[in-house]
């Protein structure tokens, strides 16, 4: 494994701090607008439902399936050159929003659309942990 | 592999280029040295920025662009003679097939099968070689799409000229997926 040191850590800004916060305490944490009841992710300053400023930042139940997924073979840079092959996949959470992450702890082999999926997080710094997720195990 | 199931054939050259084209009126452009081709039609499809958040992983906004395109021109899928589309990747070009009318959802790869996209097929795409065999130097990519498109429609291409060429339609995207134009250009005026 690259040490996470190696990889570009992300940079929170004012709109996603919330979002780095709960990564950090290893949870995941979504937006939803008070008006109208949407979730949304990635984060925002109004809801793309309904226009609505009046967006709060939720605990997400971390539970999701796989809309689409890649193995990567070819690393994009030398920091990612002892992870592939890897997994690059979009993720339907259980409230609705779809992101896109990893999936880890399993073979990448195994992956396949539909699969119910958990966050789970990797600290790469004292501040930064990162959202990935891992097959629910039956 | 480079990231499965995409080989590395199946992916865009990366180099430099730059193409370069004069629009003006046809009125203007009736007495140039060399003769002009008319934009008939024209037509934008904008869905999303991050591929996340994209509302159809299968049908992308060149239907929205493509139907602008054909309803501008007053023209169908039927009447293109041929197709610059892009082609960053293999699988791009078959959604695009589908996409712009050119066959059911679902259908491209069966569509692309037995040379029905090559020189001498039912619809020729990317003459000139595409991005995966001509060039891909990032946004000015399909500004190639736009003059293979001018020279076909000129006769001027030798070998890959495609014969009576009188419709080219151009396809062009950005983003992921993202943000696309569609243009019918034509030998004749509309």
């Amino acid at each position: 494994m690259a040490t996470p040191r190696e990889k570009a850590l992300p940079a929170p800004t004012g709109e996603t701090q919330p979002f780095w916060e709960g990564c950090r305490n290893h949870e995941l944490r979504i937006q939803q607008c008070s008006a109208c009841g949407q979730y949304q992710f990635y984060p925002r300053l109004y809801c793309t439902a309904c226009m609505s400023e009046q967006v709060e930042w939720v605990r997400a139940s971390g539970r999701g399936t796989v809309l689409s997924f890649t193995v990567v073979y070819r690393p994009v840079t030398k920091a990612f050159a002892e992870d592939v092959p890897y997994v690059v996949a979009l993720v339907t959470l259980e409230e609705g929003p779809q992101l896109m992450s990893n999936i880890i702890e399993c073979d990448p082999e195994q992956v396949a659309i539909g699969m119910p999926v958990e966050s789970v997080f990797e600290d790469w710094s004292e501040d930064i942990a990162v959202l990935k997720f891992r097959p629910v195990l039956a | 592999m480079i990231a499965s199931p995409l080989h590395l054939l199946d992916c865009s050259l990366v180099s430099d280029g730059g193409a370069a084209l004069i629009l003006t009126s046809a009125e203007r452009a009736r007495d140039f040295p060399h003769p002009p081709v008319y934009m008939l039609g024209v037509g934008e499809g904008h869905s999303h920025e991050h591929i996340s958040q994209a509302r159809n992983l299968t049908t992308s906004a060149a239907k929205e662009a493509g139907e602008r395109a054909y309803a501008m021109a007053g023209l169908e899928p039927k009447d293109i003679d041929v197709a610059e589309l892009y082609d960053c990747f293999t699988p791009v070009v078959v959604i695009e097939l589908e996409d712009l009318g050119f066959c059911p959802k679902g259908e491209g790869g069966r569509f692309v099968e037995g040379g029905r996209i090559e020189l001498g097929g039912e619809l020729p795409v990317n003459t000139h070689g595409g991005m995966m065999s001509h060039c891909h130097p990032g946004h000015p990519g399909s500004m190639f799409s736009v003059t293979e498109a001018v020279f076909q429609l000129r006769g001027t291409c030798g070998p890959r000229q495609v014969k009576d060429a009188n419709i080219a339609f151009v396809h062009a995207q950005g983003g992921i997926m993202s943000t696309h134009c569609s243009m019918i250009l034509g030998k004749e005026v509309g």
